[in-house]
Formats: C-alpha cells, sequence, structure tokens
C-alpha cells in the first residue's frame, strides 16, 4: 500500500514537528477539565452520592458526542473516496478507517462512563435504556466495520471500496439511533437533568465546555499519530 | 478494471433487472438450495421454540403497581397477565425471520461466482439492474418464509395478530428491510469472499436497530389505545427505514458490484 503518492520520501522528511504547541495546551486543557470535575464544579441535586455522580457527565458527555462526530467524519471521508476522482486514494481510506477506529475507541468510553454512571445511579449496571441500548449497538456498528477491514487486509483497493460502502450504507441505522430511537422510545437517560430554569450553572459551563474542547483536540491529536504511524508503514513498504 | 454494461434506458433497465429474478427463481426451482435450508432451518428453529416455550406459555405474572395496598387472592387473580406477551411473541418471531432469512439468503452473490456467471452478468447487465433483481428475488424469499413461518408460530405460541390490516403492514415493511439488508450484505461478504461468519458480522447490527423500531410498532400494534398519528409515526418509522437503506444500497452498489 502506497501512501507516498509518488513522492521522493528521503529528502521530505521533517527536521521537528511542528505545531506541537496545541498538544502543549491540550494536556494542559485536559489535566484543568479533570482538576475541575471534581474541585470547581458542585455536585447536581437529584443524583447519587450527594450529587458526585453527576460528574460523570465531564467524561461520558463528550465522549459520546465524538463517537457519533468520529462516525460522521469516517462517512464524509468514504463519501469523498468513492465519489471524488481528486480524494479517490489510500490516504483518504486510511483517514476514513482511523476516524472509524476512534469512534470506536469513544464509543467504548462512553459505554463504560455511562455504565458506572447507571451502577452508582440506579443500583443496576445495565438497564436497557434506549440511550444504553443505542451506543452499544453504535459499538457493533463501529466493530463490524473493523471486522470487515480485517478480512480484507491483503487487498487494499478491495478494501477501501467495500469499507467505504459499508460505513455509508451503515449511516442509515447510525442516525436512526442517534436521532430516531431516543425520541421514539421512552428511557430512564437523564436530559436537561443539570439544568436550572436559568439553563446550565456556571461552575457547570465552566468545565463542561472545556472539556468538549479537550476531548476534541485529543480526538484531532491521536487522528494525525495514527495517521502518520500509517504513513511510515507504506514508506518503508515503498522503500522494500 | 472491467465496468459493467452501458447504462440503459428505464424500460431496458426494467427488462434486465426481470431477466435477473426470473433467472434466479428459475434456478432455485432446479436445485432449490436456499429453499430446502432455509424450510429446514425453519421448521428446526420452530421445534425448538415450541419444546423451549411450553412452560412460558403458561406462566402468568402480575404488575404489582396496579394492585392496591391490601389485597386479595381474587383480586390478584383478576391481575394476572401471561409472563410471555404478544409484543414478546413479536420479538422471538423476528429473531426467527432474520436467521431464517440468513441461513438462505447469504449465498445470493455467491453462487454466481461459483456458476461462473459473474462475468456475464458484469458485462450484459448495468450493477443498478443486478441489484433490482437481486433485491427482488430476496424479498420473495423472505416474503414465502415469513409466509410459511408466521402461521405456525401463531398455532405454537397463540401469538396474536391484533388488527389484522396493520399486521400485515408490519410483516411486509419488516420483510423489506430484511431483504433490503441481506442484498447489500450479501454482496459485500461475496465480494470479501468471506464466510457466513462475515455475512452475520456485517448484516446483524444493521438489523438490530431494524428489530428495535419492529419491537416498538409491535407495542403500538398490541397497544389498544393507540392514536392514528402514533400508528403513522411507528409504523412509517419502519418502512422508512427500509426505503432508505434500499437508496443508499443502490446508489453504493456498483462500486462492490465492479471490479
Amino acid at each position: 500500500m502506497d501512501l507516498t503518492n509518488g513522492r521522493n520520501i528521503a529528502s521530505s522528511a521533517p527536521a521537528r514537528v511542528p505545531g506541537a504547541w496545541w498538544k502543549y495546551a491540550c494536556g494542559a486543557l485536559m489535566c484543568y477539565v479533570i482538576y475541575g470535575a471534581f474541585f470547581i464544579a458542585d455536585g447536581a441535586a437529584g443524583f447519587g452520592k450527594g450529587g458526585d455522580n453527576a460528574r460523570a457527565v465531564f467524561f461520558h458527555v463528550p465522549s459520546a458526542v465524538l463517537s457519533s462526530l468520529c462516525y460522521f467524519i469516517g462517512v464524509v471521508y468514504a463519501g469523498m473516496y468513492l465519489f471524488s476522482s481528486r480524494y479517490n486514494n489510500l490516504e483518504t481510506d486510511a483517514k476514513s478507517s482511523i476516524a472509524m477506529e476512534l469512534g470506536l475507541l469513544f464509543c467504548t468510553l462512553a459505554t463504560i462512563t455511562g455504565s458506572i454512571f447507571a451502577g452508582i445511579q440506579w443500583g443496576v449496571f445495565w438497564n436497557w435504556d434506549p440511550r444504553e441500548t443505542s451506543i452499544v449497538i453504535m459499538l457493533l456498528l463501529y466493530a463490524s466495520y473493523v471486522v470487515l477491514r480485517l478480512a480484507l487486509a491483503g487487498r487494499p483497493e478491495v478494501r477501501a471500496r467495500l469499507s467505504a460502502v459499508y460505513a455509508l450504507v451503515a449511516v442509515v441505522p447510525a442516525q436512526f439511533l442517534i436521532w430516531a430511537v431516543p425520541r421514539l422510545l421512552a428511557g430512564m437517560h437523564p436530559t436537561d437533568t443539570l439544568q436550572t430554569s436559568s439553563g446550565l450553572s456556571l461552575h457547570y459551563k465552566l468545565v463542561l465546555y472545556p472539556a468538549f474542547l479537550a476531548f476534541l483536540l485529543v480526538f484531532v491529536w491521536l487522528f494525525q499519530l495514527r495517521l502518520r504511524a500509517i504513513k511510515l508503514v507504506s514508506r518503508r513498504e515503498a522503500v522494500s | 478494471m472491467i465496468r459493467g454494461a452501458v447504462q440503459p434506458d428505464a424500460a431496458g433497465w426494467a427488462s434486465q433487472a426481470r431477466a435477473l429474478f426470473l433467472k434466479d427463481v428459475r434456478a432455485e426451482l432446479r436445485t432449490r438450495v436456499a429453499l430446502s435450508s432455509v424450510g429446514l432451518f425453519t421448521f428446526a428453529a420452530l421445534l425448538l421454540i415450541a419444546l423451549a416455550t411450553r412452560v412460558l406459555k403458561e406462566t402468568l405474572t402480575v404488575d404489582l403497581a396496579r394492585l392496591p395496598e391490601a389485597v386479595t387472592s381474587e383480586q390478584i387473580r383478576a391481575h394476572m397477565l401471561p409472563a410471555w406477551d404478544d409484543p414478546g411473541k413479536m420479538g422471538l418471531l423476528w429473531v426467527l425471520l432474520i436467521f431464517s432469512a440468513f441461513a438462505g439468503l447469504a449465498h445470493s452473490f455467491v453462487h454466481e461466482e461459483e456458476a461462473g456467471t459473474t462475468l456475464a452478468l458484469r458485462l450484459s447487465m448495468a450493477p443498478g439492474a443486478v441489484y433490482a433483481g437481486k433485491l427482488c428475488f430476496n424479498l420473495a424469499v423472505v416474503l414465502c418464509v415469513a409466509a410459511i413461518a408466521t402461521p405456525a408460530y401463531v398455532l405454537i405460541t397463540g401469538l396474536h395478530t391484533g388488527p389484522i390490516a396493520e399486521f400485515l403492514v408490519l410483516m411486509i415493511a419488516g420483510c423489506l428491510g430484511l431483504g433490503a439488508v441481506a442484498t447489500i450484505v450479501a454482496a459485500l461478504a461475496a465480494k470479501a469472499r468471506g464466510t457466513g461468519g462475515l455475512f452475520g458480522a456485517l448484516g446483524l447490527p444493521l438489523l438490530i436497530v431494524f428489530e428495535l423500531m419492529l419491537l416498538n410498532a409491535a407495542n403500538t400494534l398490541y397497544g389498544g389505545d393507540v392514536t392514528p398519528l402514533q400508528s403513522i409515526k411507528d409504523f412509517g418509522g419502519l418502512i422508512s427505514y427500509s426505503v432508505l437503506l434500499i437508496a443508499v444500497s443502490a446508489v453504493t452498489f456498483h462500486f462492490v458490484w465492479e471490479e
């Protein structure tokens, strides 16, 4: 699999990694979120352990949102691979697969943190609540995408095409899971429970909004690392 | 790269799809591979369900929330309900139909490779016509399986159909979604040269969402006092899922089909 696109590899290796400043900022922001989740935000009324159970929202909600966002990004790259002659290359396919792999990671994190929250809040770690069911089915969709790619490991062009088609076909159940199922089926999942009549409290905004940004930066960082790793492997294969 | 045939006009496209559908029907009637495997699987599964649910059918339960604080045994008896209710029976029926359909439809594209007809189809038919023909054949198989298995299941489990028109809409919409998923997943699995395991791994996650919506529609079907808007929402959701899936599959099929 050649991701070099015919470039002279030996002369293109950079002397230092550009843009490292935002990675330091990401690390600092994540440290702030962890500190803020336990020491800045107060416990919320109506939640277990004296309201402390609500602190899971700073990790669970960004993970859940990112798992949906990753799928959207993966589908966009899959569509670009199939329908655009300019982006019909293995690098686009690699970006699609990386987004889906990271989606699987964040979906797993959302499932675990949600389950821990449910165990503390309601005494049972799994209730078959519609949102809980939705997240585990998203996990299955991501996993089946990975299984398809593994089954086609030795045929990169075919793998790119078929996995892009599967990602696009699976958009239908994914969108029903994200938007339709939680609204069709009543559940126990807390919605709008952290909000007062005047909206989210200032202490929660000070931590939750940076948490979204921190998780997004982590995703971008992991995406870059994974893409660079894949390109390094392709350089090695092209040289050998 | 081997491209498909030159795109025909609408009449040519429809006649190609019909020709492929009739070819598959004639081949199936001659060899009876899918019918026999599906039939045997369905019969064995119905037998297992009959044996496993013999006691469950007769078990009654009571919803304590509906009882007053101080209850008599007569009040308890008056509020007893079957432990295995009609929505639950409908859910198990669809699990049976899904696995029966998977038993028969996993090879709908593989047998073209085995018979050596894939290249002929690629050269003589547009990809869209191939997809339409295979979709129609798979739908026909699923509808046949449902038509035979559902009455047997109703007899075995005592499932009530409720309003018959809504029941038929639910069953037909379910078969449409099942056929749509099975067709595109069979094409992907055949191209991936995967085993039946890959077919199940790819298809079942797509169908779990559909099963959720089927169960929701079944709750509406057996709910009794349901508004027409609720029925339209639930049954419309089923049909829209199937239609969307068919649309996306039709648009992307030629990427799977062409070499």
